[in-house]
């Protein structure tokens, strides 16, 4: 489907028709909140992955529109999945662009992807940003469960000096942003992952010396949270800044304790716990997969944000004959080798996505598949990366749990704000918002027949 | 200072660094020259030195605004807020400095105009730019000073792994779990950028739970696990002959294996290796070695009874395992397991010392299998030949170590050690039951002192104390009380941030003095990355750290402490970018060397520099020209150094070869190259960036790159690269950058001398922008350090931001040039820039608060 400037917004048209049945298509109006209240309903999944550096994109925009076009190459590996597969078209990220700025575009597709801001240009000193969408959907449908959301990445290195061209390493560093000023820096370690999600008991203890180590935990956190108030009152904007951010995190921490009191004996892992970062790359990547997948499994959080890696990775994948590092690859300038090389890594990376998906579709859950409960978006801040692009994005929403009609490639005007999108998935997870960065709207079409 | 550097300094992006030049432009008057020489004169533009602000401001400002500028930022249209037609006079080079900073800083990286608007001349563009920031700068200059203000600063990984050591003697470094800290300005120790996530604060809860019960009970039993260790890169090239030398200790060979490994607790643990490879039939045994931080700690003759058991025609290595059990202690342990003298004991008629004494089993004939058709025995025949063939190539030093795993800890030591005792029971007592009912707030009353870096008052450790007797009764156990107490204090803010309050303004006074805590904590968190020691709180309790000869006594032995190791590490990791080896990558193909060895002996080479540098207060102008380093033979057989052998790393005399300061050691080369191939570009900007801070803007996205098959083949790099300047966007900056590089295109992109870059030979010679040339890496580096005033105001700026743990901005510029012109009559000492910084307005003192705010 193309969806052109001219297209007549449905909203019109149907009350044009003057109909009440065709309702329910309008994404818009679904109401939202109801479906979340059904407790009948199985829980809603979102989650974000991410790939550095761009796409070749004319290895991934399919040709066709509508249902049943042809998969394109970096694409083809999750064509088994075409049934709830969308691919969306001409979404963009404009607060990605220079802007005034200068250079810096990878710090800034990285930063504005899941916040559609336009993040602040600084080495450190005032950071600033807007809160992703991941953690607006995690401020509602956390409260359910044990961890408001999961942040996974899949560089376990160190970054050194500045990021990108000024920018400080927390803009590449994180793509969700828990507030203006505090990003949610991904847990890179799958050990510690697994630890965090499935505790690191200490089986030389008693239950009730456990339990009495939590109840003096809280009265610890009460007497800390009491000094910071006070503390903060004495202080000047970016200190209390620093402290808010302690109080809040001491909040979530009593929640959890008060969760932790319950009875969690039905969780047991389905996998081993990590004992660090696996050496290849691709198993490393499918390790974080797994433990996102048992995290979703079991409940644990509801929304997880994946980084196959970082915005201006220069990681080599030798082991599928790329030996020189991705950045620099990206900007090919038409060098056919290059591309290649870049395909194929993006290639890879589709494989290892498409595989966490079929894992999502094995494991059951409630009346059918965590699959079908799931919204898995997968995309990049950059669509071409040798010219640093933020318009018509590479981007696929996998999954049942929006309700959407897979097996359909959507083609919108240009420069629709991606964040349109996700007003959408935010109305889905029944946590409906009326801004989020550069949004204008929500986007529709998605539960149509391609 | 020298032209050339002022030229080089021209562009520069960062903004201290453009506001210096501009400074020592306006002294030299280097900068309107050079504008003028480069750009063509232009007698409007580049104007008389002793233009007045005003008539500046009117006849060069303006109309340079009004042409190219105003259409967005003007009257009818403001974009982004800015309207370039109110700034009417240039007094409001005064009232908005941040906006002109911006103006400088937007024009030299040729941001503004968008570049689909027209472009001014670039002359005038810099032109005005220069003049701004000239302006800028003595207004500045006339302001009075600012030290700034740091934000609460949230301790970083290191930070709190080595303040729990001090403070409690856990040595456990529980922040290996918590989540990396952002880095800002280049280092990861800037309070701004630090911030906590709720990942953290759990993190932070859990691990005051474990390292304050650890201080008190030891460390729980662990479990023993067994960890593979990490390894890359490593490819074995056969040997088919005997050499005449080779490295006896087998570790700088591919086939051994290097690992670093972070050992949690003391205890004994098995280090299970992994062999693969063959032997020739007939050889003699081989010894497997394990050494452990450079020396070696054990040796095992492996197996002989198996080696002579192995199949006839070869011994075979592969799946084999051998073990060696050790102690270690917690901490991070360089792990290294070879093959020593692996020439040695091979069957005589290879001509190898010591040969073996076994016979070497004869040939097998070929016997056809019975009741074979001659096709089949055709075939058999013809694998036979083949495995003879096989044979006959066997390389000679085919057996090597292929995986190395740890196991443990078993027989971990029980109960908490000394060190940790001391540190908690400050009323004496070391055994439960002894205690008075006043241990409780005495003992927390010390803690809390140390923990919060500051005098605390009875009602601020009383709310600690309760926490404490609260679980003391529950438990029946001091001990048990403390460790709830403790895991208190581990959480508080005041622990987990160094707060410095606000003091209201003095007298109209600007800024007002930290107090002698505050300073304490200051100094120890730059120089060791850890809190205060005893010495330098009772010199704070005191109120005399900042008497006459107290600070500098103070500074020069924490100096010359072990812990400011921590400098080598973290600030120099980090300026150098050392620490990028770890993630470091190469063409396993182009570069077979490289493997883990290599890679951890560069690092610990340049690490062993920077540290002799901070403990031996060296000058600061050996990281340019030092012709010394510390090499092991790995590093010295890869720099081409004869006479090192064996694997500690020792001082090496360099004045015979062409490498002197950091830019030749391995390090650096290697993370200014890219994985395949070096970049005299790469090159060029560490330089700028690192030695000169003056950072080139960075390449606009679509700009042509260099044809990379072609590189040694087609065309030399620098012919690649002189075709790229060609194009005139790219030469502005090109000609900084690329000329520095060429000087370092000897060092192959692991540091390898070389003398051809594929069939090209290499042409080592540059011309910087100013005309002056030079031939290779010794002359680059004679001529970095006669300018070195660039150099000094560099490691000023980036030790100072380390130092401070924040940015620099516009009015620290004054501090870090005086600082600079100091320096060369102390002989450029490190201590000398580091009592500079200390003694400096911006680490003494603090941005007062607007008088009427709350007092604390």
């Amino acid at each position: 489907m193309i969806v052109t400037r001219r297209h007549m917004p449905r909203r019109t048209f149907l009350k044009g028709m003057g109909t009440v049945i065709a309702l329910p298509m309008l994404d818009a109006m679904t109401p939202a909140f109801a479906r979340a209240a059904d407790v009948a309903k199985p829980a809603v999944r979102l989650a974000f992955t991410y790939v550095p550096n761009g796409i070749t994109m004319n290895q991934w925009t399919p040709a066709a529109t509508g249902a049943g076009f042809e998969y394109t190459r970096v694409m083809k590996p999750l064509e088994p999945f075409r049934e709830q597969t969308l691919v969306l078209s001409g979404l963009g990220h404009r607060n990605g662009a220079a802007l005034g700025d200068g250079p810096g575009d990878h710090a800034r597709a990285a930063a504005s992807y899941l916040t559609g801001v336009h993040p602040r240009k600084t080495a450190g000193a005032d950071i600033q940003n807007g809160i992703s969408v991941d953690q607006v959907a995690a401020q509602q449908v956390g409260k359910h469960t044990r961890f408001g959301s999961l942040e996974l990445g899949c560089d376990d290195s160190r970054t050194i000096g500045n990021c990108d061209s000024g920018y400080s390493c927390a803009y590449t560093n994180s793509l969700a942003w828990r507030g203006p000023a505090t990003p949610m820096p991904p847990e890179t370690n799958p050990r510690l992952v697994f630890e965090r999600l499935f505790g690191d008991i200490d089986t030389s203890i008693t239950p009730e010396t456990r339990a009495r180590r939590l109840r003096y935990r809280r009265s610890i956190l009460d007497l800390v949270g009491e000094r910071t108030t006070r503390l903060a009152a004495d202080l000047g904007t970016s200190d209390r800044r620093k402290l808010d951010e302690y109080l809040s995190s001491i909040r979530e921490i009593e929640r959890r304790i008060e969760m932790a009191e319950q009875d969690f004996t039905g969780l047991t892992p389905a996998i081993d716990k990590p004992t660090g970062v696996p050496v290849e790359y691709a198993d490393y990547v499918k390790l974080m997969f797994d433990l996102q997948l048992i995290a979703f499994q079991t409940d644990s959080t509801r929304v997880a944000t994946m980084m196959m890696g970082r915005e201006g990775s220069m990681r080599t994948y030798p082991e599928i004959g790329v030996p020189d590092p991705h950045h620099p690859l990206t900007h090919h300038r038409g060098n056919p080798e290059w591309i290649e090389k870049v395909t194929t890594v993006n290639t890879m990376h589709m494989q290892l996505f498409a595989g966490f998906i079929g894992k999502l579709k094995e494991t059951p859950d409630g009346d059918g598949s965590l699959l079908d409960h799931s919204i898995v978006v997968y995309g990049s801040g950059l669509s071409d990366g040798n010219r640093h692009l933020h318009e018509d994005l590479p981007v696929l929403v996998v999954g049942g749990g929006g309700g959407f009609r897979g097996n359909n490639h959507i083609v919108y005007p240009k420069d629709t704000p991606m964040t349109n999108l996700y007003l959408t998935l935010l109305d889905r997870m029944g946590v409906p918002s009326e801004q989020l960065g550069d949004s204008t709207g929500r986007i529709e079409h998605l539960t149509e027949v391609g | 200072m020298r032209p050339i550097l002022a030229v080089l300094l021209l562009s520069s992006v960062a903004a201290v660094g453009s506001v210096l030049e501009a400074q020592e432009g306006a002294r030299t008057g280097a900068a309107p020259d050079m504008a003028a020489r480069k750009g063509g004169a232009s007698s409007a533009v580049a104007g008389p030195p002793t233009l007045s602000p005003a008539a500046g401001f009117e006849t060069l400002v303006k109309p340079f605004l009004a042409e190219n500028c105003y259409g967005c930022h003007g009257n009818k249209k403001h974009k982004k807020d800015l309207n370039f037609e109110a700034f009417e006079s240039v007094d409001s080079l005064t009232t908005d400095g941040d906006r002109w900073d911006d103006v400088v800083q937007k024009l030299r990286h040729r941001e503004m105009p968008p570049e689909d608007e027209p472009q001014p001349a670039e002359h005038d563009r810099q032109a005005v730019a220069s003049w701004l920031a000239r302006e800028l700068a003595r207004i500045d200059n006339a302001t009075p000073p600012d030290p700034g203000r740091i934000t609460a600063h949230r301790l970083n990984r290191t930070e709190y792994d080595n303040t729990i050591k001090e403070l409690l003697g856990v040595d456990a470094h529980p922040a290996d779990d918590f989540p990396q800290d952002d880095a800002g300005y280049g280092f990861d120790n800037i309070a701004d950028v630090l911030s906590l996530s709720p990942v953290l604060m759990e993190k932070y809860v859990s691990a005051g739970e474990r390292v304050a019960r650890m201080a008190l009970f030891g460390a729980p039993p662990l479990k023993p696990t067994l960890t593979r260790l990490r390894s890359d890169g490593r490819r074995v090239r056969e040997v088919r002959s005997v050499p005449d030398t080779y490295d006896v200790t087998g570790l700088s060979m591919p086939n051994a294996f290097h690992a670093i490994h972070r050992v949690a607790v003391d205890g004994d643990y098995v280090i299970k290796v992994g062999l693969s490879g063959q032997r020739p039939a007939g050889s003699s045994p081989v010894a497997v070695t394990l050494w452990v931080d450079e020396r070696q700690v054990a040796s095992i003759v492996h197996d002989p009874e198996r080696a002579a058991t192995f199949a006839d025609d070869r011994q075979d290595f592969g799946g084999q395992t051998t073990e060696f059990k050790i102690k270690l202690t917690a901490g991070d342990h360089w792990i290294s397991v070879a093959v020593p003298r692996i020439f040695e004991g091979l069957p005589a008629r290879f001509g190898g010392p010591n040969p073996s004494t076994r016979p070497e089993p004869e040939p097998k004939p070929f016997k056809p299998r019975p009741g074979a058709t001659p096709e089949q025995i055709a075939q058999q025949r013809k694998t036979y030949e083949a495995t003879q063939a096989e044979l006959e190539k066997l390389p000679l030093n085919g057996v090597r170590v292929s995986a190395v795993d740890v196991g443990g800890p078993y027989s971990q030591p029980a109960g908490p050690s000394r060190a940790s005792l001391q540190k908690i029971y400050t009323c004496g007592h070391l055994v439960e039951g002894a205690h008075t009912p006043m241990c409780a707030t005495r003992i927390m009353t010390d803690l809390t002192r140390r923990a919060f870096r500051r005098p605390v008052s009875t009602a601020e450790v009383q709310k600690y104390v309760s926490l404490v007797r609260l679980a003391e009764e529950q438990e029946h156990s001091l001990a048990e009380g403390l460790a709830v107490g403790i895991q208190a204090l581990l959480v508080s803010p005041d622990f987990l941030f160094r707060i410095e309050q606000d003091r209201p303004a003095v007298a109209g006074r600007t800024t007002s003095p930290i107090t002698q805590h505050e300073l304490a904590t200051r100094l120890s968190y730059f120089i060791w990355a850890s809190m205060p020691d005893e010495q330098l709180r009772r010199a704070a309790d005191t109120g005399t750290l900042r008497n006459p000869g107290v600070l500098a006594a103070q500074v020069r032995r924490m100096l010359r402490d072990p812990r400011a190791h921590a400098l080598a590490e973290n600030f120099g990791g980090q300026w150098l970018q050392f620490r990028a080896l770890e993630s470091t990558t190469r063409d396993r193909e182009r570069f077979p060397d490289f493997e883990d060895y290599l890679r951890l002996s560069m690092r610990r080479e340049t690490e062993l520099f920077v540290d002799h540098i901070v403990r031996d207060d060296r000058s600061i102008l050996d990281f340019i020209d030092g012709r010394y380093s510390y090499l092991n033979e790995r590093l010295a057989r890869h720099y081409g150094v004869p006479g090192v052998t064996g694997p500690e790393f020792r001082r090496v005399d360099l004045s015979a070869t062409p490498r002197s300061g950091v830019l030749t050691q391995g390090s650096v080369l290697t993370v200014s190259s890219y994985a395949t191939r070096t970049s005299p570009v790469l090159r060029g900007k560490w330089v700028l960036d690192n030695l000169l801070n003056s950072p080139p803007p960075p390449p606009p996205p679509d700009v042509p790159n260099l044809d990379e098959a072609s590189i040694g083949t087609a065309m030399s790099m620098r012919e690649q690269l002189e075709a790229h300047r060609k194009d005139p966007i790219c030469a502005s900056c090109h000609r900084r950058m690329d000329p520095l590089g060429f000087g370092l295109e000897n060092f192959d992109a692991v540091g390898a001398w070389r003398s051809f870059d594929g069939k090209f030979p290499i042409d080592a010679t540059g011309t910087l922008p100013d005309g002056d040339s030079f031939t290779g890496p010794v002359e680059l580096a004679a001529i970095l350090k006669e300018g070195r005033e660039p150099f000094a105001r560099a490691i000023t700026s980036k030790l100072m931001t380390y130092a401070l743990g924040r940015g620099l901005e516009r009015y620290d510029t004054k501090t870090v040039k005086g600082i600079a012109s100091r320096l060369p009559a102390r002989d450029y000492r490190f201590s000398a820039l580091v009592l500079e910084i200390v003694n400096s307005l911006p680490f003494q003192s603090r941005r007062a608060a607007p008088t009427g705010a709350a007092t604390p």
